[in-house]
C-alpha cells in the first residue's frame, strides 16, 4: 500500500511556478511555439502532448531557457528567463529538473555519483559527504537504493529513467519537466516512472510531463495541455479529461 | 524520500574547504583526467605547437642577438675613424686633432696607435689570419672621432679626409649609408621572422581549437548534463580552458628545454666566438627565453581553448 501522500495545494492559492505569456519560438520562418499562454502552480502534475512536431520538446526547451522566446515572456520561479544574460542562465536551469528520453546518465559514474555529480556541479557549497548521503536518500525514494553502486550499463531501461528522475529532484528544484520520458519504456514501467511523478508533485513540485502515452494521460485524469502546429490547442484541467470530458465541454 | 534536506550552517572556514575541495576536484582533476584520456587526440596540437615555440624561443633569442648587433653598430655608425698616414707627422696629428676637438659637433677623440689597431684587429673573427699574413703591420694608426648626431659626420669626414695626415687610399671609416642599409636588413629579417611565427602560431592555434572541438563533441553528454542542471558557465568552460592551458604548458616545457639546451650546447661548442655571432646571449638569457616559452605555451593553450568555446559551446 502506497504511503499517504501529502495535502496538495489547490491552484488557487499559490502563484504560479512557471509562467508563459504570448510565447513565441520560431526556427527562421518557421514557428515552432506560437502565441502559447500558461501558468503551472506548485504542486501539479501536467501532460503536454500532441503530435510529433508539434513544439513540444521547445516549449520544454523554452522553460529550460535553452531556448530564448522570439518574442513573448517566460517566468520560471519568478525569474524572467527571457530576458536573463548568458552569465546567469544557470540560475534559471536551477530552478529546473529536466528528465529527458534516454535517460543521459554519464556511462563511467555510478547511479549514485551520476546523481551527486549533477548536485555539486550545480552547487559547489555541497561537500562529498553531503552529496552522497543526498543522492542516496534521491535513489532510495525512487526505489534504487540498493543499486546504488552500479553502472548505468547494468541497469534496466526503467532503473536508468529512475536514476535519471533522482538526479534531476535531488536538488529539490520548484520545476520538473520530462520530455517523452517512457517514450523507450514497457507499459509497467512506464506507469511506475509515471507513480513518481505523482509523487514528486504531491511533494509540492509543478511537474510537465511531454508524452504520447495517451493511455496514461487519459487514466491518470490530470491537466492536459494540447499543442497542435505550435499552438495551445487545449488546456483541459485535471479531472476533465477522460472519456467523458466532452461533457464538461458541452 | 526520507525527509527533506535542512541545509545547517556550518562554519565559513568549512564552506571554504568544501568549495575548494569541489572546485579542484571538479575543474582540476577533471581537466587533468580528460586531458590523460584524450592524450591521443591531443598529441598532434601537442607536437604542433612544441614546434611553433621552439621556433618561436629560436628565433626569439636571434631577434635579441640582431638587436645587441644594432645597437653596437649604431654606436660604431656615430664613431669616425680618421686613418692615418705611416708617415704622418706627430705635429700634423696634433693639429689635426686639435682643430677636430674644437668643432662643436664633435662630443671626443681617442687615438689608435697601429700596435693597437692590430690587437683589435687579431680579436676579430676571421682577420687573426689576415693580420699574421704578413711580416709587417697593415693596419694603420687612426683618430677615433665620437661625433655627437649621426647626421653631422659627413660634415666632418670632409673635414677630416682632406687634411694631409689622412690616408691618400683609405682616409676614414665612412661609408654613407652603411648604418642606413644594416637596418634594412634586420627590418627584413624582423619582419620574416615574424611572418613565420605568425604562420607557425596560426597553423597551432587551428590545430588546438580542432583538438578542443573534438573534446567538446566527445563529451558533448556530460557537458549538456552539466548545462542542464545549472552548473554555471565557468564549470563547464573552466575544464577545457585548462586543458588547454596542460597542452600548452607540456609543449612550452618542451620547447623551452629544447631551446635552452640548444642555446647552452651552442655557448659551450662556440666560446669566444658565440659572442661575436649572437653578442649578449648568455646561459641566462637562454634561461628567460625558455620560461618565456613556457608562458606563451600556457597563453596559446589556453587561449585557442577560450576561442574555442567560445564559437562551439552552447550557453
Amino acid at each position: 500500500m502506497r504511503p499517504l501522500a501529502p495535502p496538495r495545494p489547490s491552484r488557487a492559492d499559490t502563484r504560479p511556478i512557471v509562467e508563459l505569456r504570448s510565447v513565441t519560438h520560431a526556427y527562421g520562418s518557421r514557428k515552432a511555439v506560437d502565441d502559447v499562454e500558461f501558468a503551472l502552480h506548485p504542486g501539479e502534475l501536467t501532460f503536454l502532448v500532441g503530435p510529433s512536431g508539434a513544439g513540444k520538446t521547445t516549449l520544454l526547451r523554452l522553460i529550460n531557457r535553452e531556448l530564448r522566446p522570439t518574442r513573448g515572456e517566460v517566468f520560471v520561479n519568478g525569474l524572467e528567463a527571457h530576458t536573463v544574460k548568458p552569465k546567469r542562465v544557470a540560475e534559471v536551469r536551477r530552478q529546473v529538473g529536466v528528465v529527458f528520453q534516454d535517460y543521459k546518465l554519464l556511462p563511467r559514474l555510478t547511479a549514485r555519483e551520476n546523481v551527486a555529480f549533477g548536485l555539486q556541479v550545480a552547487d559547489l557549497r555541497v561537500s562529498d559527504e553531503e552529496a552522497r548521503d543526498r543522492a542516496l536518500d534521491a535513489l532510495e525514494a525512487v526505489g534504487l537504493g540498493d543499486r546504488a553502486h552500479s553502472f548505468p550499463i547494468e541497469l534496466s531501461g526503467g532503473q536508468q529513467q529512475r536514476v535519471a528522475i533522482a538526479r534531476a529532484v535531488v536538488a529539490q528544484p520548484p520545476v520538473l519537466i520530462a520530455d517523452e520520458p517512457t517514450g523507450n519504456l514497457d507499459q509497467d514501467n512506464a506507469w511506475e516512472i509515471m507513480d513518481l511523478f505523482e509523487d514528486i508533485a504531491a511533494w509540492g513540485t509543478a511537474v510537465l510531463v511531454a508524452t504520447h502515452n495517451i493511455e496514461i494521460v487519459t487514466r491518470l485524469q490530470r491537466r492536459i495541455l494540447t499543442l497542435v502546429n505550435g499552438r495551445l490547442v487545449r488546456d483541459q484541467p485535471a479531472g476533465q479529461t477522460g472519456r467523458m470530458a466532452w461533457l464538461a465541454l458541452s | 524520500m526520507a525527509g527533506t534536506v535542512v541545509k545547517g550552517r556550518f562554519p565559513k572556514a568549512r564552506l571554504v574547504r568544501v568549495v575548494a575541495g569541489n572546485v579542484a576536484r571538479l575543474l582540476f582533476g577533471g581537466a587533468a583526467r580528460n586531458w590523460a584520456r584524450n592524450a591521443a587526440g591531443t598529441a598532434p596540437a601537442l607536437c604542433s605547437m612544441a614546434l611553433v615555440l621552439l621556433m618561436s624561443g629560436l628565433i626569439g633569442l636571434t631577434a635579441f642577438a640582431l638587436r645587441n648587433m644594432e645597437a653596437e653598430q649604431a654606436a660604431q655608425a656615430s664613431i669616425l675613424h680618421v686613418y692615418l698616414r705611416d708617415d704622418a707627422k706627430p705635429a700634423d696629428v696634433s693639429d689635426l686633432r686639435q682643430r677636430l676637438q674644437l668643432d662643436p659637433r664633435v662630443a671626443s677623440i681617442g687615438y689608435t696607435s697601429k700596435d693597437q689597431a692590430l690587437a683589435r684587429a687579431q680579436s676579430l673573427p676571421g682577420l687573426p689570419e689576415l693580420a699574421g699574413s704578413t711580416d709587417s703591420n697593415p693596419f694603420p694608426a687612426s683618430l677615433d672621432v665620437q661625433v655627437k648626431s649621426i647626421g653631422d659626420m659627413a660634415a666632418i669626414d670632409a673635414i677630416a679626409r682632406v687634411d694631409i695626415t689622412a690616408d691618400p687610399q683609405q682616409p676614414t671609416s665612412y661609408d654613407r649609408g652603411a648604418y642606413q642599409r644594416l637596418q634594412a636588413v634586420l627590418f627584413g629579417i624582423a619582419l620574416a621572422g615574424a611572418a613565420f611565427i605568425a604562420l607557425l602560431g596560426f597553423v597551432a592555434v587551428t590545430v588546438t581549437m580542432n583538438s578542443v572541438k573534438a573534446a567538446i563533441h566527445s563529451r558533448r553528454d556530460e557537458i549538456s548534463i552539466m548545462q542542464l542542471v545549472g552548473a554555471p558557465r565557468w564549470m563547464v568552460r573552466g575544464p577545457f580552458v585548462i586543458e588547454g592551458a596542460i597542452t600548452g604548458g607540456l609543449a612550452g616545457a618542451i620547447a623551452g628545454l629544447t631551446t635552452f639546451g640548444l642555446t647552452g650546447a651552442a655557448i659551450a661548442a662556440g666560446a669566444g666566438g658565440f659572442a661575436q655571432f649572437a653578442p649578449g646571449v648568455t646561459i641566462s638569457v637562454a634561461g628567460v627565453a625558455a620560461a618565456a616559452v613556457i608562458a606563451a605555451g600556457l597563453l596559446l593553450g589556453s587561449g585557442s581553448s577560450l576561442l574555442t568555446l567560445r564559437r562551439h559551446m552552447e550557453s
